[in-house]
């Protein structure tokens, strides 16, 4: 697995580049964006893993490049600052996760080993409410595909092709706490997000219990729904309230 | 206009007052003089009696004059009423008028008691001047007529007890009376000056007191303004200090954060290398390791401080989505440290959902139960308890509440300020966090605390947030 690093602070490149080393991946280091163009343009990568703020040409732009020459090739940025706006162009974008720094190696290597297996967001119900979600996801570079019943659901999971389900509560009901534990007992860093077009207090608990990462609700803003799984795809690990361990490196 | 005239209207009222105040204190105080006058009157009248003619003679017989008996009698009969008046109706107009004849029958009785001696007339003068005291002319009227009508029939009858001869020319009464009409137009024209004067003093006084009030009035209105410049000053020197922080924060963040993720990363691979592969016999020392962990303990702090400070210091509006409150405090809890305190998750299974921006929320909780945990003194056990309510319509209310230490008085108006801390580590940040946080939720939160016995946090969130159109 090749992975492309780009990031003007030389100490922090090279401290990355050798942990990501050490832990089995193959890392090139760049010190800048036209560097990492260069790089792109000779060598074959899995991922690309850019700071946001350089000098020259910013990791935004670099993302955009890529996605204009690569369109396939998954692209992280990491940046100090909590907030830009920057960051949210890049994720209605299509940029697959931010990471704040500093972050954990164990948090990379998670975040990064999901956007290498280039997961695609799983809606649920094919049939029903979905159809205008999953333009939105295509339209932002987003990789999705639609499925149908429990069944097909877990069978994407289990062959490990989804990291995101976006299920719709009203279509589901009452199976859908049910579906969420079978997500998670298969896969358990699977974000699970749930839509309702109206609150249904007690089946929002249970998921919510069962440790789905959101519950949202109708009319939602596509830019939101984007939102919500760039920031489930940046975590370090599933969270789950049974899993002490599993929020450990999260952003404090 | 409005109010100038009103502010005349209540002057000249004042002054009014301030008249009738004055002038009751003369008339009071010359009341208290003349029944003075009146007891000096009867001993002198008594003395001249028995220095005069003390005795009659009748054969051999010695009895004291008549004359005694009118000076002890009469007298104390004339003295009696006006004293009495004086002294239980003060400032009486009857009183005066009392006085003034009594004066004037004083007059009658001591040129009676001399024997029409010319000179004892000018008692009538001086008792006039006496009655001028009350600066009013009415006390002169009925006395004038009594010294008129004395002079008239004691002439008539008896003209040697009051002019001293048997056969007074007829018209000496008119020419007594005359002066004694001169000296009344002389001291009516005094009494009319004197009150006028005293209107005029009067006048002064309730403009002087006026202008006092409004003086006054001013001096509370320009404290008043003060104090509320002090107020926004303080407020002012507030949102600077925030304004700062904000923009230190933000330095700081951009300054540290690389550096920080490097020596992080350097610290991983170091640690990694040697745990994994033992390099070399001389890194045997066991300080080594112990170091590195050392290293990775402070570089997560430093990553926590710089956590809170860009958590201040970034304004992103709260996501509001429907967020169930149970798994919410339960994620919180297993983020903090470990600790001996008890932390119980009491809000109810079947709670509502309340709509909230979920990692924001987090925050505040993992916030406000760290404090908790912290208020805690180590040589007790520890609970703190998470409890939540909500009616339909109604507030929702979150209340997080420790049995430790309590927070000082002194201090509990300050505890949501940025940059206040107690704690010896602590960027005096993370309630500042939480109060922000909660106001970008439209909700609020209050503190509740008792010294020895614990601290609660009440939150209170709009039941009807406002979603996100966004």
């Amino acid at each position: 697995m090749r992975i492309l690093i780009v990031d003007d602070e030389n100490s922090l490149l090279m401290t990355l580049v050798a942990n990501l080393e050490l832990e089995g991946f193959q890392v090139v280091g760049a010190a800048n964006a036209l560097c990492a163009l260069e790089l792109l343009r000779h060598e074959a990568f899995d991922l690309v893993l850019t700071d946001i703020r350089m000098p020259g040409m910013n990791g935004v732009e670099l993302f955009r490049t890529i996605r204009s020459q690569h369109p396939d090739m998954p692209v992280i940025l990491m940046t100090g600052f909590a907030l830009e706006s920057l960051i949210d162009e890049a994720i209605l974008e299509g940029a697959f996760a931010v990471l704040p720094k500093p972050f954990d190696i164990e948090h990379a290597i998670a975040v990064l080993s999901r956007a290498v297996s280039r997961p695609v967001v799983l809606l649920v119900n094919r049939h029903y409410g979905v159809e205008p979600a999953a333009a939105t996801l295509r339209a932002m570079g987003i990789a999705c595909r639609e499925c149908e019943g429990e069944g097909e659901t877990l069978s994407a999971v289990r062959a490990r092709t989804a990291d995101v389900i976006v299920a719709d509560l009203g279509i589901l009901g009452d199976k859908t706490p049910e579906l969420v534990r079978q997500v998670l007992s298969v896969d358990p860093s699977v974000a699970v997000i749930t839509i309702a077009g109206h609150m249904v207090p007690d089946l929002f608990q249970k998921v919510a219990a069962l440790g789905a990462a959101a519950c949202l609700l109708q009319p939602l803003a596509p830019a939101e729904l984007v939102r919500i799984i760039a920031r489930a795809r940046a975590r370090p690990f599933t969270r789950s309230p049974s899993n002490r361990s599993g929020v450990e490196g999260e952003e404090a | 206009m409005n109010g100038l005239e009103t502010s005349a209207t209540s002057t000249s009222s004042r002054a009014e007052e301030v008249f009738q105040e004055h002038r009751q204190g003369v008339l009071a105080r010359t009341d208290r003089l003349m029944a003075v006058l009146m007891v000096a009157q009867w001993l002198f009248g008594i003395v001249v009696a028995l220095t005069l003619s003390p005795y009659g003679w009748e054969g051999r017989i010695k009895t004291p004059h008549v004359h005694v008996y009118a000076a002890v009698l009469l007298g104390g009969a004339i003295s009696s009423l006006p004293v009495a008046l004086a002294l239980t109706r003060p400032g009486w107009l009857g009183t005066r008028l009392v006085v003034g004849v009594a004066q004037m029958l004083w007059s009658a009785l001591l040129i009676h008691l001399t024997g029409g001696r010319i000179e004892t007339h000018f008692h009538v003068f001086g008792s006039l001047a006496f009655l001028a005291f009350y600066r009013d002319w009415r006390v002169l009227l009925p006395a004038t007529i009594v010294v008129a009508a004395d002079h008239l029939v004691r002439q008539l009858f008896w003209p040697e007890s009051v002019y001293g001869i048997a056969n007074p020319e007829w018209w000496r009464f008119l020419e007594h009376a005359f002066w004694v009409v001169f000296e009344d137009t002389v001291l009516v024209i005094g009494c009319l000056e004197g009150v006028k004067e005293m209107r005029a003093i009067s006048q002064r006084t309730a403009e002087v007191e006026a202008l006092s009030n409004r003086e006054k009035e001013k001096s509370a209105e320009l404290d008043r303004a003060l104090h509320k410049i002090q107020q926004s000053q303080e407020a002012l020197v507030r949102a600077e200090k925030l304004a700062a922080v904000g923009q230190l924060a933000a330095s700081v963040g951009h300054e540290l954060r690389n550096p920080l993720a490097a020596v992080r990363n350097a610290n991983t691979y170091i640690t990694k290398k040697i745990a994994g592969q033992g390099v070399g016999a001389n890194l045997t020392d066991p300080k080594i390791k112990q170091f590195l962990t050392v290293i990775d303990r402070e570089v997560s702090v430093c990553t926590k401080i710089i956590a809170d400070l860009l958590d201040f210091a970034r304004e992103r509006a709260p996501v509001i989505q429907p967020c169930p409150l149970r798994p919410l405090v339960d994620d919180a809890i297993a983020v903090l440290p470990e600790s001996k305190t008890r932390i119980v998750n009491a809000v109810p299974e079947d709670l509502p959902v309340p709509s909230l921006d979920r990692d924001h929320f987090r925050q505040v909780l993992i916030n406000l139960l760290q404090n908790a945990v912290e208020a805690i003194p180590t040589d007790r056990d520890g609970e703190v308890v998470i409890r939540a309510e909500a009616s339909e319509g109604e507030l929702w209310r979150i209340i997080i509440s420790d049995n430790g230490s309590g927070i000082p008085e002194e201090i509990v108006g300050k505890i949501f300020e940025p940059l206040f801390t107690t704690k010896s580590k602590g960027t005096g940040l993370g309630l500042a966090i939480v109060a922000g946080m909660i106001k970008a939720h439209k909700g609020s939160i209050r503190v509740d605390t008792r010294a020895g016995e614990g601290t609660r946090f009440t939150i209170e969130l709009p039941s009807q947030p406002v979603f996100n159109a966004a």
